[in-house]
């Protein structure tokens, strides 16, 4: 099935679109022990609005995404959904759709019977519950599949049945917990697009976690990038890899490579070219720097007399990654594949500097100095 | 022996069914080499004996007149004798207090434990074994020795079921601790109650179902234990089936062998109904996880 089937049929349900409600997290504060698993965590997520929550593992992203289910709570801080601080509502009264990590249909209930299981509990009428269980399982691709218990379902069919079960309570907010990462690449492709394409069919304010930059930046309208229960930077996809706020959300998200620099005036001196700095004035940096290069950011070319050295190739399709020893670091860039095999391992070349501006951070100190 | 079935997820994801590759019948490539079958056999062979031969003495002893001939009066005497009915009534009684008792205390417990607590499975472990560790006669003596201020209790049978609800607890608490290790029932959980249900919902609903094997085989050790157990129910002076068969044995052991086989019987058949009971449902819901 495909995403414009999707389309068609989503806009073939009866039953008017759900309505987005706008998500606020205020401050939003959670500790363990001596740990801060969220540290004043604030977001702002638009009704109809797509937001992913990406940081490395235990950055806090699903601690939060907990607070708004009702799962957690936390210790200061407010969670409001259409401007009423749902904080003391428990999580079975707050109309969250939520899908889980793992596999959460009941194994004891058939595809249609797990989307039905919400609407039970509303007390719905069976002819309804049933109606609606199959328009959704429908909406899904799954309508050959309804009478299946989860055993009898793959991986990819599980996570889209607990979708259409999440969908079938009209939740307010639909909560999704990295519900790709336990299937193969493949079937993640197919669902990521699916998911994308119910939620602006659908129109319905959502929240996704996930470690995985690739499928925030594909998703999200915008990512919030956390670090240490802290937000580094809440922006659109684009934004985010072109401007980064800092060293940290530059090397989470896309490839960067970092090249120790010098100043001059209010340039870097990067392959004895000046370069103006993005963002925040040089004057604001204090100490060593390190300008962080991504790998369009530089050209390269063989030359015999070149600075660089080709240490290793990563064939990507289109393009292939090179990794270029220069002076004492590596850098990243890419070439096309069919440009590629000008550049063997062992190849010299020239580095170039093609981007007008450079994001820098201050010098990191390489853990081999500091034994 | 149905060699293990294994869902391949191939991603075909969009309607292709998954489907299982099913490993080779062992055997068949083993052509020459038979010794291991035999020794099967053998072993086999052993342990059945072990298990019939005393049923069948038992059996034969049953079936026989005071005479030593074969004869089917023992059975057809059972009913008639006397404190047989209420001796079995007591033990109905007594093994469904007892049943409820158990599930009412344990499976919010175990389920408590599993979800909140769950670095406190091992201290569990160790206090459900204590039942098994104390000898009965000291535990029914510190028991009647506790409840002799109390009348009301110590007076009453239901004291025994009391006692029953200990011992049963390690069987149980296995039982009913390896069905909620095979779910992941912190997802099942929290599923449930994001769509809508409170604890006693989510518990009925998401949960039991789901531990369904694990409460059968709960229940089916608790019956046998209460059925089968004879220093408690003889020391508070209560006539239970074991007691009776005790008791009884002097007057005419023909007939109260008969009861002992009868008993077996009874146990096997229910057992065999709730074992096929709950394969039609695994045929219909698949194999727990």
């Amino acid at each position: 099935m495909t995403t414009d089937d999707l389309l068609t049929l989503a806009a073939a349900t009866t039953d008017a679109p759900v309505a987005g409600a706008p998500l606020a997290l205020v401050e939003l504060t959670r500790s363990y022990g001596p740990t801060r698993a969220l540290d004043r965590f604030s977001l702002d997520v638009r009704p109809g609005e797509f937001v992913a929550l990406l940081g490395p593992s235990g950055c806090g992203k699903t601690t939060a995404l907990r607070m708004v289910a009702g799962f957690e709570r936390p210790d200061i801080g407010q969670v409001r959904v259409d401007g009423v601080d749902v904080s003391g509502v428990p999580a079975q009264k707050r109309d969250m759709g939520m899908v889980f990590q793992s596999y959460s249909l009941f194994p004891n209930l058939t595809a249609r019977d797990n989307v039905a299981f919400g609407l039970r509990l509303r007390r719905q009428r069976a002819g309804v519950r049933r109606r609606r269980a199959l328009e959704l399982l429908d909406l899904v691709g799954l309508a050959e599949h309804t009478a299946k218990f989860p055993h009898q379902l793959s991986g990819g069919q599980q996570q889209r049945v607990a979708l259409a079960r999440a969908l079938a309570i009209e939740p307010r907010v639909l909560l999704l917990d990295e519900p790709l990462s336990a299937l193969d690449a493949q079937v993640r492709g197919e669902l990521r697009d699916q998911i994308r394409a119910l939620q602006q069919r659908l129109n319905i304010t959502t929240l996704f976690v996930t470690h995985d930059q690739e499928e925030a930046l594909s998703l999200a309208d915008r990512v919030c990038v956390m670090n240490r229960g802290r937000v580094e930077q809440i922006a659109t996809p684009a934004e985010l890899y072109a401007h980064p706020s800092s060293a940290f959300v530059a090397e989470f998200v896309g490839v960067s490579s970092r090249v120790p620099v010098d100043r001059r005036g209010e340039h870097v001196v990067i392959f004895d070219r000046d370069v103006a700095v993005r963002g925040a004035p040089l004057a604001g940096h204090v100490g060593a720097l390190d300008a962080l290069l991504r790998p369009e950011d530089v050209r390269v070319r063989p030359a015999d007399a070149g600075n660089g050295v080709v240490q290793h190739r990563v064939f990507l399709g289109a393009s292939t990654r090179l990794e270029v020893g220069f002076a004492d670091v590596v850098l990243k860039t890419d070439v096309g594949s069919s440009d590629a095999n000008r550049f063997e391992i062992g190849t010299r070349v020239t580095l170039e500097m093609v981007a007008s501006d450079v994001l820098v951070a201050s010098r990191r100190i390489p853990a081999a100095a500091l034994d | 022996m149905v060699a293990p079935v294994t869902p391949l997820d191939l991603g075909d994801d969009l309607g292709v069914e998954p489907f299982a590759i099913t490993a080779p019948v062992t055997g068949t490539a083993r052509g020459p080499r038979r010794s291991p079958r035999w020794g099967r056999g053998l072993v086999l062979l052993v342990a059945a004996l072990y298990f019939i031969v005393p049923i069948y003495a038992a059996l034969d002893f049953a079936l026989q007149n005071i005479q030593g001939h074969f004869s089917l009066a023992p059975l057809t005497q059972i009913t008639a004798q006397p404190g047989f009915a209420a001796a079995v009534g007591l033990s109905f009684r007594l093994s469904v207090v007892t049943l409820a008792i158990e599930l009412v205390l344990m499976v919010p417990t175990v389920i408590y434990v599993h979800l909140r607590l769950p670095r406190f499975r091992r201290v569990m472990e160790v206090v459900t074994l204590l039942p098994i560790v104390i000898p009965p006669i000291v535990l029914i003596l510190g028991v009647l020795h506790a409840a002799r201020p109390y009348q009301w209790i110590s007076s009453s049978p239901y004291l025994l079921a009391a006692v029953y609800v200990i011992l049963a607890m390690p069987f149980v608490y296995r039982s009913l601790d390896s069905g909620l290790g095979a779910l992941d029932l912190r997802t099942l959980v929290e599923a449930s109650r994001s769509l809508g249900a409170g604890w006693i919902a989510t518990l009925w609903r998401a949960v039991l179902p789901n531990l369904r094997s694990a409460l059968l085989s709960a229940s089916v050790l608790t019956l046998a234990l209460v059925f089968g157990e004879f220093t408690m129910a003889q020391l508070d002076l209560w006539t239970t089936v074991p007691v009776w068969i005790y008791n009884s044995s002097s007057t005419d052991p023909h007939v109260v062998t008969a009861v002992s086989m009868m008993f077996l019987l009874v146990m096997w058949l229910v057992l065999t109904l709730i074992v096929s009971l709950d394969r039609t449902h695994r045929r219909a819901k698949g194999p727990s996880r």
